[in-house]
């Protein structure tokens, strides 16, 4: 993708081709949604920090749906023990990484929209760089300590997070948007241990990476009710969502600050 | 009166990797006789100091509702209902 096709992208911004039209035809049938949602999809810049297991659906399905601008940020190496759930990915890749697959791929599905990979891990120095001009951040991490740094700085830019984490045959999701509502800090208050090599179930990060690509596609597009204040528990076992109230933290060490 | 624990994911693992347990507790108890008899239950590997710190990480729901909108760890429980122990997670 060279700058030419970005800016002839860029400059198209304002309406959809026969082809486009073609391609998000049963979107466009959804209620409410119309042209100028898929417009606002067009406009979007998401970045979606890490493509393991969460960040394969939820990449795909924004891709899919028509998000103008991904970025996509992993510094991992496609592993044979990824492949019960990472489903970017293909046996033969075991050993490239991530970010490059997972363009090539994003790219294939869907050649009307801009792809950029970034092969680093997301760090305290570069995550603002990461978010500049970006619309949304989805937060399909492993661990809670990059998590945090994600959330601190979406906090700080004021840009809405997508969060969603998984455990065995369980997930969790919540829509934060700085000011409206609770942040990661006002749901997990303390630094928990962190696991490495925790058990998944392959369909789980499924679940929730389209979920997550759900609320990130009606924050832009600004249709139904994200969920914002609210974790949703999914139960795989019994098959059951359960959804809790979160209040914000009046004394939130990241967004207690902003209104 | 019989009351139904639900747990989840490492507490799930605690409490020998069944998402439900039926406990029998005397009348009038609250969930912090309910936390004591889960450690007696469980032992050193129920870090009860986790569940009930300020502010915890760990969510407790008597039906449904967050006990810290009920009456804390005084919350008085009755024949039938449903606590539930939700820790974070992390994995992606």
């Amino acid at each position: 993708m060279g700058t030419q096709s970005h800016s002839y992208r860029r400059s198209q911004e304002d309406k959809l081709s026969p082809e486009e039209l073609e391609r998000y035809d049963r979107q466009l049938r959804l209620l409410g949604f119309g042209i100028e949602s898929q417009l606002k999809l067009k406009r979007a810049r998401v970045l979606v920090v890490g493509v393991g297991g969460l960040g394969s659906a939820a990449a795909l399905y924004l891709a899919s749906a028509g998000v103008g601008l991904l970025r996509i940020i992993d510094d991992g190496y496609v592993e044979l023990s990824n492949l019960n759930r990472q489903i970017l990915y293909d046996t033969g890749d075991i050993g490239k990484r991530k970010v490059d697959v997972a363009a090539k791929r994003l790219r294939e599905l869907n050649p009307e929209i801009e792809v950029e990979a970034l092969g680093e891990k997301l760090t305290e120095e570069n995550v603002r760089e990461m978010l500049s001009n970006a619309d949304l951040a989805v937060d399909c991490l492993d661990n809670f300590r990059t998590r945090f740094i994600l959330n601190d700085a979406c906090v700080e830019l004021e840009k809405p997070l997508i969060h969603g984490a998984i455990y065995g045959a369980e997930g969790r999701l919540m829509t934060i948007i700085p000011g409206m509502g609770p942040c990661l800090r006002c749901l997990i208050p303390h630094e928990p241990t962190e696991h490495d090599k925790i058990p998944v179930l392959g369909p789980l990060p499924g679940i929730v990476g389209a979920l997550e690509a759900l609320e990130a596609i009606k924050v832009i597009t600004g249709l139904g009710e994200p969920a914002i204040g609210k974790l949703i528990v999914i139960d795989g076992m019994d098959l059951s969502f359960h959804t809790i109230e979160i209040k914000r933290n009046p004394n939130c060490p990241a967004c207690r600050k902003i209104k | 009166m019989r009351i139904i624990v639900k747990s989840f994911a490492t507490l799930r693992e605690i409490f020998g990797g069944t998402g439900m347990l039926y406990l029998e507790l005397p009348e009038g108890s609250t969930i912090e006789d309910l936390l004591e008899k889960l450690r007696e239950q469980y032992g050193s590997k129920l870090d009860v100091g986790k569940l009930v710190g300020e502010n915890p990480n760990v969510k407790i729901l008597v039906n449904g509702r967050e006990i810290i909108y009920l009456n804390g760890l005084r919350t008085r429980l009755r024949d039938g209902d449903s606590v539930a122990f939700i820790p974070p997670v992390a994995g992606g």
